[in-house]
């Protein structure tokens, strides 16, 4: 019996090229982009203070979703783009 | 993330074009712990989270398909048996036994759209699954729909695709949500899309296959699988099928499609982000009041997204209540407005952590200046996101659709390839 599968192939997405990890944190810009589910606001807290303490001169830069159903804005996306080395997020809960 | 979440990520980051992003897997959960053993987990990832971010990116591999369907050969026995395990091992259904997809089966479902095979109608999150009109085809019979029905599972589709729907939102949330489908409109009736007594339940009329297509689109195509990709802790019956169409015929008011602006000849296919439907029994009132009265504080749960969430709560009213309130000369308009001003829950119903990480952070305007003793929570952020829908038959009920929250409703209407809308005479 020949069948049409009902899956469907994802749409071949545009590849984001990433810029090079940096070899250390120290004196770069960190993101953190906070999904709004709880507790991520502590989570990067203290991830912002470990990594701080860790790598002198780190500095943090912090984007908080709308909601954590909703994606990140384009605005937030530039923002962190233009203020960030590197950036941290969670998902889930 | 914790470890639940994991498919779902790793799906997500392939699909927007970066499969080699780097994560650090935590086990579940971190919501509702206190905040030691939360950081503690943290801490246990912190070495691994700074060398993933210091160390350079394994080598990405790069997957380009095209957007084709795929024909597979099956050999079975039996077509009741051991073809419907083939489907569960593949996991395409929804569990219950569905029609195979053959190509005589797609081909007249393909017909029924008026469109070519190949045309793509939308991509569909979060898979971003290429949505052409063979693969809803196929699904379509699967599901037990007929070829007249493409037409409306085209609009639906279209509309699930529009951005203020939020898909991916929709589709991996833990929450209950399902996309509920309303028909309005000349063509409902043609296409047995039940609008009176029973119309969520069962019966020898079309919501059951239409709504199941839409599901199986939504599992095959979308890709969101439960556990995997879906991630709802609970789920509800309206993710097998959710489909209704407004009951027009015994509607005082004019018609959801008509409040969207669309005329009568055209056939519209709304689509929400809801929860299951709750029961609103009121046998006694003969008022408008006294019914209003029964909808207020039938409808004010605190557990519900429409708290915190600017979306739109939905009155679906039995044909015998919206005449009670209509005969005292109130609109469609009135019953938004009271919903919005009456149905209200005092701030004191939330336990503290609500009120400081949900509502004040959500919808900060909301709760500006209002101390928590005498402030009040409506279930919109306007009267005019407040939907009200008649439907359903004989009888003193109604039912109230709290809404997913971080979603808007989206009407299509049925368009045939020309653009010009599908009428009940192009199916004579």
């Amino acid at each position: 019996m020949k069948l049409c599968s009902p899956e469907a192939q994802s749409l071949p997405p545009s590849s984001v090229k990433p810029v090079s990890r940096p070899e250390s944190l120290s004196g770069l810009r960190i993101g953190f982009l906070d999904n709004t589910k709880p507790p991520a606001d502590k989570v990067m807290a203290h991830l912002d203070q470990r990594l701080r303490e860790r790598f002198p001169g780190a500095q943090s830069f912090y984007v908080s979703k709308t909601a954590a159903s909703v994606p990140a804005t384009p605005e937030m996306m530039q923002a962190l783009k233009l203020n960030c080395d590197v950036v941290i997020t969670g998902f889930g809960d | 993330m914790t470890a639940p979440f994991t498919a779902l990520a790793r799906n997500q980051s392939k699909v927007f074009g970066l499969p080699n992003m780097q994560t650090a897997i935590m086990p579940h959960p971190l919501g509702g712990l206190p905040v030691p053993q939360v950081l503690a987990k943290v801490d246990a990832v912190f070495d691994e989270i700074v060398a993933k971010l210091t160390t350079p990116l394994p080598k990405a591999q790069v997957e380009s398909k095209l957007a084709r369907s795929l024909w597979v050969e099956v050999d079975v026995k039996d077509e009741w048996a051991d073809l419907q395990q083939f489907f569960m091992d593949q996991g395409w259904g929804d569990g219950m036994l569905a029609m195979p997809p053959t190509e005589e089966r797609v081909a007249a479902m393909v017909r029924g759209s008026g469109f070519p095979a190949n045309h793509v109608v939308a991509t569909l999150a979060p898979k971003m699954g290429v949505a052409t009109v063979e693969l809803i085809a196929a699904n379509a019979v699967m599901a037990g729909a007929r070829p007249y029905h493409m037409p409306l599972l085209i609009a639906a589709v279209q509309a699930m695709a529009e951005e203020q729907f939020n898909l991916y939102g929709i589709q991996g949330t833990t929450h209950c949500v399902a996309p509920l489908m309303i028909v309005n409109g000349p063509l409902a009736a043609t296409m047995g899309i039940h609008s009176g007594s029973g119309l969520f339940g069962p019966g020898p009329w079309a919501n059951g296959v239409v709504g199941r297509a839409i599901r199986l689109i939504l599992l095959n195509i979308g890709g969101a699988k439960p556990v995997e990709m879906d991630k709802a802790t609970m789920g509800h019956p309206g993710k097998y099928t959710y489909c209704i169409a407004e009951n027009e015929a015994q509607s005082p008011w004019p018609s959801l499609a008509a409040d969207r602006g669309f005329g009568a000849g055209v056939t519209t296919v709304t689509m929400t982000g809801s929860e299951a439907p709750h029961n609103i029994n009121d046998h006694d009132s003969t008022t408008a009041g006294g019914v209003l009265l029964m909808c207020f504080h039938t409808i004010t749960e605190t557990g519900q997204n429409n708290v915190n969430h600017p979306g739109e709560p939905m009155l679906i009213l039995g044909p015998e209540h919206a005449g009670t309130i209509a005969k005292e000369g109130f609109s469609k308009d009135d019953v938004k407005r009271a919903i919005y001003e009456e149905a209200r829950i005092p701030l004191t119903y939330f336990s503290h952590e609500q009120i400081e990480r949900r509502l004040t952070r959500y919808l900060p305007k909301r709760f500006k200046d209002r101390h928590p003793s005498d402030a009040m929570v409506p279930l919109a952020q306007r009267w005019e996101d407040v939907m009200v829908v008649v439907a359903g038959g004989t009888g003193k009920h109604s039912m109230y659709v709290p809404s997913f929250g971080s979603t808007r409703s989206v009407t299509k209407p049925v368009l045939k390839p020309d653009g010009t809308p599908w009428t009940p005479e192009d199916f004579k």
